[in-house]
């Protein structure tokens, strides 16, 4: 039973990596509180529920276009909302409530369209294996491989891309980096791409297993930041960890409570985090600039 | 006619919440996302003094302002020492967890079944506060009430202390005043009244659940209060009554309710986004967020 | 009563800096802006801190007033009688102890009244308490009529009759010059009865003409208020003017102190920082 729910711990752990990290990719970079995220995170959700099951296209094509959706979607909010707030010098309390505004608006016209009912893709119980006692569905493996080796690729890429460079100089000081004549706008348009690239697999992926409604997003996010918080803000290895830590103890907290007080334990970790060790696992104090 | 009271009720429950969530927004400069939360507190606080304990209206009104003003500082302490960003998700942190204790503490609150058939408020003890005309006029007291406090303190030296806050923050701890303090003092306050708009809320509709209290409606009192306006006591009266009256036009216009209630939510989302970007100060208030 | 204000016995202060180098290595660095800094003030006089960009002179004025702590070190106040470390104390409290300070980017409140501004510095802070207002009515009353006389007569006293501030008294702040607004910050030290107060460059980008004024300005904080002024400064005609001492501050430490005669004639000063 205990392993069972660590193996689920595991794998739902990696869908949180997977979010967690896109909603680094901005934060780190950008500083915005991106709420809005949550909608980018839902939007992909229906995207693949349209063409896959509307429009009967098969999986991984439709998986493909509601990526490229969900990509326009964010290159939009950024163009039409978070630049101009930007070019503005806009607080970032401004922008945060403007990302409230957007995810607001993306959730009811969704909610509008397709209804606030709970929707699934698979009707199918989905096969399974079963190593020992511990049985695994195919699509908890889709999860779990496919959040991996996107992980991997970032990191890799992240290191040894140009555009890894420039992302990680970017965290440490836009300022500078605008001063050496670096494209901030063409490089924060990139960081919203990639950044709703892994909402968008992270949802596709999720909705497969478990459908949705057009309220998905917000749990996820307030996991993604939680993630982002106990493995460190300003490291992009950190949400990876922080989701995988999230993960495990909401498997816990079943094994040793309940279900119910799973949200409970997750933001008590936060707020103990926030008070003892605002700087995450992995982060270290750094200078006040 | 008792359709236009029972609305007036509401935008009367809705300027307590924003009056009081604009102390902190508008000149505290603090964003607090666990405003339900308080709200909720002062609702089944209510129904504690009034079910368990029995007391009478006033006594009651006093018990929830104390007692959401004291549940409060737990939320206050800890969340005050952050700054910016993390003090929001703090705030954030503590909303989901009081709803998540509010729903799943079932011995203590029936959690999603809800508390049903809460008593009328007694006046002096014997005359039991009920129906339309009598809420109307209790609310309308109430709001009355919170907006001439409010007035008052914000044009007190208190509420200088609070203007030089928002403006410059180091300034006022250079001058040799606590922030800290009156951070915590300006949360306590605001939740005390929040709280008395849980009580009227609980009273008059007699049925309280924790749905009410959730992380959406925490977006939509911070978001009525932007609306309208921050900075001053105008622009989050203002923003009460656009928030409140705005789904009843809709309704008016004749958009079928299923549509409607998601078109007011668009409403508010287009608001805040446009607002932000061409009006920071909101409607009709005059301190642009920082 | 000791005749320094403010001992500082070996204060070290360290940053991490995070680096990134052209092949994309991450690595952190740990260095001292702060390291091993010895210094004594003088009471009643006027005592300058000169030295480069990043020698750490602001860090230094941050330890003191309280915002940031130190890694190791003291620092021990002494006035009217008493004797304390003020390490660890947060800044309002040492500002309480009788330690102003002005910053380098003057921090007045630029959209409150030019009044306002004085009203705040007031070293009683009567009626800031949520409440005590209404219910203390009438002393409230006095008190505010008493904080706007002294305010009124501090502009008089420093600016003259007519001086622009009081006129301007109900306009925002940010209407005043940026002269004008390094002004209202120094007066704004004159409501608070302070025994030390920290200037951070007082004189910096302001005319000719409103430099004169700062040093009269600062001339009668110590002469008539008995206040004891450190300031950091890097215009050298202005130490010279002006400080009864001078330290040189260069990697952290004080490398030199003295008259400022001593200190600016001083070969190390000359050569690392004054450039002949």
């Amino acid at each position: 039973m205990l392993l069972q729910l660590l193996v689920n711990g595991l794998i739902i752990g990696s869908i949180y990596s997977i979010v967690a990290l896109g909603y680094a990719l901005i934060y780190n970079t950008t500083h915005i509180f991106h709420i809005a995220y949550a909608s980018i995170y839902m939007f992909s959700s229906y995207m693949l529920l349209s063409f896959y099951i509307n429009l009967n296209i098969p999986f991984i094509i439709s998986f493909i276009i509601a990526i490229g959706l969900t990509i326009l979607l964010s290159v939009l909010i950024e163009i039409l909302v978070y630049r101009p707030l930007n070019k503005k010098r806009s607080s970032l309390n401004v922008v945060l409530i403007s990302s409230i505004g957007i995810m607001i608006v993306v959730i009811n016209i969704i909610a509008m369209f397709y209804g606030n009912e709970t929707q699934i893709l698979n009707p199918n119980i989905s096969k399974s294996i079963s190593i020992g006692n511990i049985i695994i569905t195919y699509s908890q493996l889709a999860q779990f491989i496919v959040s991996l080796v996107l992980i991997f690729i970032f990191l890799i890429f992240l290191k040894f891309t140009k555009f890894g460079i420039k992302t990680r100089a970017m965290r440490d000081d836009s300022i500078l980096c605008k001063v050496f004549g670096m494209d901030i706008n063409r490089m924060r348009l990139m960081l919203f791409m990639l950044s709703a690239l892994f909402a968008a697999v992270g949802s596709g992926l999720v909705a497969f297993d478990v459908g949705m409604d057009p309220y998905v997003g917000m749990p996820m996010l307030l996991n993604a930041i939680v993630a982002l918080i106990i493995g460190g803000v300003g490291r992009f290895e950190a949400p990876i960890l922080g989701g995988f830590i999230i993960g495990i103890l909401q498997s816990l907290t079943v094994w040793v409570f309940s279900s119910r007080w799973q949200d409970a334990v997750t933001f008590i970790l936060l707020i103990l985090f926030l008070l003892l060790r605002p700087q995450g696992l992995l982060g270290e104090k750094k200078r006040a600039v | 006619m008792n359709y236009i009271f029972h609305i007036i009720i509401i935008i009367n429950i809705y300027i307590i919440l924003t009056v009081s969530t604009n102390l902190l927004v508008g000149m505290a400069n603090l964003i607090s996302l666990a405003q339900a939360a308080f709200y909720g507190f002062g609702a089944y606080l209510g129904v504690l003094a009034l079910m368990i304990l029995k007391l009478p209206m006033i006594p009651t009104i006093f018990f929830v302002m104390f007692f959401t003003a004291l549940l409060s500082l737990i939320i206050a302490f800890p969340s005050l020492r952050l700054k910016g960003d993390y003090f929001i998700l703090a705030t954030l942190g503590f909303q989901l967890i009081v709803f998540t204790v509010l729903y799943n503490w079932i011995s203590v609150t029936r959690g999603p079944y809800g508390i049903p058939g809460i008593p009328a408020p007694k006046l002096i003890g014997i005359i039991p506060v009920s129906g339309i005309i009598p809420f109307l006029v209790l609310s309308s007291i109430l709001a009355g009430f919170v907006i001439f406090i409010f007035y008052k303190l914000v044009h007190s030296p208190f509420g200088r202390v609070l203007k030089g806050l928002r403006d410059d923050e180091i300034a006022v701890k250079s001058l040799g005043r606590n922030v800290t303090n009156y951070k915590i003092l300006t949360f306590a306050i605001s939740s005390a009244f929040i709280g008395i708009a849980g009580f009227i809320y609980a009273s008059y509709v007699t049925y309280i659940d924790p749905t009410s209290f959730n992380l959406d409606e925490a977006i939509f009192i911070l978001a009525a209060v932007l609306i309208g306006g921050t900075g001053n006591i105008k622009g989050p009266v203002v923003g009460a009554i656009f928030v409140v009256i705005l789904p009843e036009l809709l309704r008016f216009v004749g958009f079928p309710s299923s549509i409607a209630a998601n078109l007011r939510q668009i409403v508010y989302g287009l608001a805040l986004i446009i607002l932000m970007r061409y009006r920071p100060q909101g409607i009709a208030g005059e301190y642009k967020l920082q | 009563m000791n005749e320094d204000i403010l001992q500082i016995n070996s204060v070290k202060k360290s940053f991490v800096r995070n680096i990134i180098d052209v092949r994309g290595k991450e690595e952190n660095e740990r260095f001292f802006i702060i390291d091993d800094l010895d210094l004594q003030i003088p009471r009643e006089k006027i005592t300058a801190l000169i030295g480069g960009n990043g020698a750490g002179k602001t860090t230094l004025f941050n330890i003191i007033s309280g915002f940031m702590s130190p890694d190791s070190g003291d620092i021990i106040y002494q006035a009217e009688n008493k004797q304390m470390s003020i390490i660890g104390l947060l800044p309002y409290k040492i500002t309480r102890l009788g330690i102003g300070r002005m910053f380098q980017d003057d921090h007045i409140f630029h959209d409150m009244s030019v009044l306002d501004n004085m009203l705040l510095a007031d070293a009683d802070d009567f009626g800031e308490f949520p409440f005590i207002s209404i219910i203390y009515n009438r002393k409230n009353k006095i008190i505010e009529q008493e904080r706007i006389e002294k305010a009124n007569s501090i502009f008089k006293e420093l600016f003259g009759e007519d001086n622009p501030f009081w006129e301007k008294r109900d306009e925002p702040a940010k209407s005043l010059s940026y002269g004008q607004q390094r002004l209202l910050g120094l007066a704004r030290l004159f409501m608070g009865n302070y025994d030390l107060v920290l200037l951070d460059e007082p004189t910096a980008g302001v005319n000719p003409q409103i430099i004169n004024q700062i040093l009269i300005i600062i001339r009668s904080m110590v002469e008539e208020k008995d206040v004891t002024v450190f300031l950091i400064e890097h215009n050298m005609k202005v130490v010279l003017d002006l400080a009864d001492f001078c330290s040189f501050m260069s990697h952290g430490k004080i490398t030199a102190f003295g008259t400022p005669d001593d200190v600016i004639g001083n070969d190390e000063v000359r050569r690392t920082y004054l450039g002949v």
